[in-house]
């Protein structure tokens, strides 16, 4: 298949900090990627590499055929993390500009640009300035300036922080059209179960090196099920003998219950069979392993809890800035 | 790209140009001009001043306190002032003067202000002059004390010993220069007309002798003649300067307010899909190009109309137009695109003022070298300044438009400096700027802003 981006090798630092270190990337057209790692991963300093906003120090980048983003940015759509409008300018004023600046000056840009609004929930925004939009208005404007010009390759920096329930939902919704239609998609988050819900493909970052980058399918295959949740029958009940069947790696409480971590090539229903025959269950299931799981696995590898426990927390912290300094 | 950098630069442009703050601006300073041209007159009228008081006078030659008393009798005072008058109507017709002597003779207070109000007090030749000093200072119950004149015993004849004495003036705290000017002219003319009545003199008549009204000179240059100018070598360098200051002031602000407002609110990253780093800076640079030409044309025109009301229009060479625009278009590049930088690099506009305090110093250099070089064109120092990048723009503007401008060989000299000197700033400043638009926290030092400049 074509490819939309591919870089090879790249390394990018600065000063003692090594933000990108040696990433081999292939993103095929019409994929849909999710880059996922936790804050300081090195996302937004690869996304802004593919973009060309930053370049790298060794490594090479070719975007939709050409040797940077820079022979190809009317083809591209790009969100960045940092999200920004001119406040004294008038919405309509900003999303003309932008999609002029992408080469998208057709004379039924206003239509387009008053149905993209209307698609994102901001019927009527046009004649406001943007200074009067709020935190998620802003953000679905600038989605649509990412978008307007109908573009190749859509990039998303951490594109649903900040969001509402709802917003988050029209947002899903909207870069699973924009792929339907035909884009290649590339947009990182921390937030993993986002990417989970969304992507095909899942490439994992950690400390500026690609620790995962497969199928969704295949890495759910490969990582088999080795965590079972748990609730005793008794509520009282001593749920610390868990940790004592052999099968066991480790329990942790979690939701009223129990979350067990099995031993790798443990057969899952011999050890449910010891766990109720240990304590009597109210609800025993096996689970699907998460993302943040294998993330886990593949990062902490034999690591204690307690650096699980760090990592887990990582993972949940609001999005941060990627600061490339 | 082309269409890239200049849908930029219409953004800019009209992002400025359409506010209320610049058109309000632009207009500010033309009509404090025009108002000041209207009120200056009648704020500054002198006319309106009464001279009053008592002088104290001691005379020991006994002639000029009567020359005194004469000349400030009102009658005396008014026919001087009608006599004046008739000097200042010239070679006009006879019919029109007779017409002014008789609208003057009405309105003569309005005309020319209140007619001087003061007494004289004669004090005796040998009186105590320490003792009359103390009367400057006394409550009066008339007319305030102005002035004791203690008139030289020689003033009028010379001595033996010595030749003409003058006289010595004494007056009270807080005195107005105006009082000072007519007490003088007062006394020196009463001393005067004492010298030439005791020489058996005719006043008049020495006074005709002395009058040689000066011509108004004319110009000659190989095509026409115009009456000279007065103060034009220097007025013009100077109102040049001005222009290209003020464009490049204003223009380099604006476009330094712009970057850091897309830098603090974070719409330089979009910005930066869309376009790169050269792209956004060179559309930036064309938009505030476009903007202070709007605020230039608006001033350049506003000088040529007031040119041609006073028909010196002719005196303005138009290559002086042409240049001032090269020289502006390389001053503003230069400048205005380390400006840029400056607004790439930095948060805020307090870490701007740090940062962009050495170009603000070299901008205030011209105005120091200005006097000189005006007054001396071909000396060392304006030749050096004139071909001295960053200077050469200002200093070759200067040398321009003196009545000694330079030959056209050292001219297109400095443009080419000017434009090599445009062409390394702009590669300095595009370093800056791109690793600077996306730096935020600590703003660069020194160190930091070279180590960029070398990086990439």
């Amino acid at each position: 298949m074509e490819t939309a981006i591919r870089m090879t090798g790249v390394t990018k630092t600065f000063g003692a900090l090594t933000a990108v270190d040696d990433l081999d990337l292939e993103v095929p057209r019409g994929g849909l990627y999710g880059f996922i790692g936790p804050n300081g991963a090195g996302k937004t300093t690869t996304i802004r590499i593919v973009m060309s906003i930053l370049f790298p120090d060794a490594g090479e980048v070719s975007i939709l055929g050409h040797g940077s983003a820079l022979e190809a940015k009317d083809r591209i759509g790009y969100l960045p993390e940092e999200r920004g409008l001119y406040k004294r300018m008038k919405v309509r004023a900003f999303l003309r500009y932008m999609a002029r600046l992408k080469g998208a000056d057709e004379p039924d840009l206003d239509t387009r640009i008053s149905a993209a609004l209307e698609r994102v929930g901001l019927p009527g925004v046009e004649p406001k300035r943007c200074d009067e939009l709020s935190k998620g208005m802003s953000q679905k404007v600038q989605l649509v300036a990412a978008t307007i010009h109908r573009p190749d390759l859509l990039i998303l920096d951490e594109p649903f922080s900040g969001l509402d329930p709802v917003s988050t939902r029209m947002l899903r919704d909207l870069i699973l059209e924009e792929h339907a239609r035909g884009a290649t998609i590339l947009f990182s988050t921390h937030v993993m179960p986002q990417a989970e819900e969304i992507c095909r493909h899942i490439v994992m970052v950690h400390e500026g090196r690609k620790v995962l980058d497969d199928a969704l399918a295949d890495i759910r295959s490969r990582y088999d099920p080795r965590s079972i949740q748990f609730e005793p029958l008794d509520p009282a009940a001593d749920t610390g003998a868990l940790g004592a069947i052999p099968e066991v790696e480790h329990v942790r409480e979690a939701d009223g219950g129990s979350e067990i971590q099995l031993r790798e090539g443990t057969d899952p229903a011999a050890a449910m069979r010891r766990i109720m025959e240990t304590v009597p269950a109210a609800r025993i299931e096996l689970t699907r392993p998460r993302l943040e799981d294998v993330f886990i696995r593949i990062v902490a590898g034999g690591a204690s809890g307690d650096d699980e426990d760090r990592l887990r927390a990582a993972l949940r912290e609001p999005e941060g800035e990627e600061a490339p300094a | 790209m082309t269409t890239r950098i200049l849908h930029v630069a219409l953004r800019d442009f009209l992002a400025t140009v359409m506010t209320k703050g610049f058109i309000i601006g632009l207009l500010v300073a033309p009509v404090i001009g025009g108002v000041m041209y209207l009120v200056a007159p009648w704020l500054f009228d002198d006319s309106r001043y009464q001279i009053e008081g008592e002088y104290a006078v001691v005379d020991p030659t006994g002639a000029v306190l009567p020359a005194m008393s004469a000349a400030l009798d009102p009658g005396a005072v008014a026919e001087r002032r009608m006599s004046e008058f008739r000097r200042t109507l010239g070679d006009a017709p006879e019919a029109v003067r007779g017409l002014a002597e008789a609208a003057m003779r009405e309105s003569m207070d309005d005309a020319l202000g209140p007619a001087p109000d003061v007494r004289l007090r004669a004090l005796p030749a040998d009186a105590d002059v320490e003792a009359a000093k103390a009367w400057l200072n006394e409550e009066p119950d008339g007319p305030r004390h102005t002035a004791l004149i203690v008139v030289h015993e020689h003033a009028v004849t010379a001595g033996a010993a010595q030749g003409l004495g003058s006289y010595d003036l004494f007056v009270p705290p807080g005195l107005d220069d105006r009082d000072l000017d007519f007490i003088h002219d007062s006394v020196r003319d009463a001393i005067v007309d004492a010298r030439v009545a005791a020489r058996s003199l005719d006043r008049d008549e020495l006074d005709a002798l002395l009058r040689v009204p000066r011509p108004r000179s004319t110009t000659v240059s190989p095509d026409a003649e115009r009456e000279t100018v007065g103060g034009l070598n220097t007025m013009l360098p100077m109102a040049f300067m001005i222009l290209m200051f003020l464009g490049v002031m204003s223009g380099g602000q604006t476009m330094l307010t712009s970057m850091i407002e897309e830098k603090s609110t974070r719409v330089v990253e979009v910005l930066l899909s869309a376009v790169s780093p050269m792209e956004l800076m060179a559309g930036k640079l064309i938009g505030g190009v476009a903007i202070t030409l709007v605020m230039l044309g608006l001033y350049i025109a506003m000088g040529l109309v007031l040119l041609s009301t006073f028909s010196l229009f002719g005196l303005l060479d138009p290559w002086l137009i042409v240049y001032l625009a090269i020289f502006f278009l390389i001053g503003f590049f230069l400048f205005g695109s380390l400006m840029l930088a400056v607004g790439a690099a930095v948060n805020d506009m307090t870490e701007a003022q740090t940062l962009q305090m050495p170009l603000m110093l070299v901008l205030m250099v011209p105005w120091f070298i200005w006097p000189a070089v005006s007054r001396n064109p071909g000396s060392t120092l304006a030749v050096v300044v004139s071909h001295l990048p960053p200077l050469n723009s200002f200093g070759m503007l200067l040398r321009l438009g003196s009545s000694q401008p330079p030959p056209w060989w050292e001219v297109w000299l400095s443009i080419t400096v000017g434009l090599a000197s445009v062409v390394a700033a702009v590669w300095v400043a595009a370093k800056v700027f791109r690793i600077g638009l996306l730096m935020y926290g600590k703003p660069p030092d020194l160190k930091t802003l070279i180590r960029w400049v070398r990086a990439a």
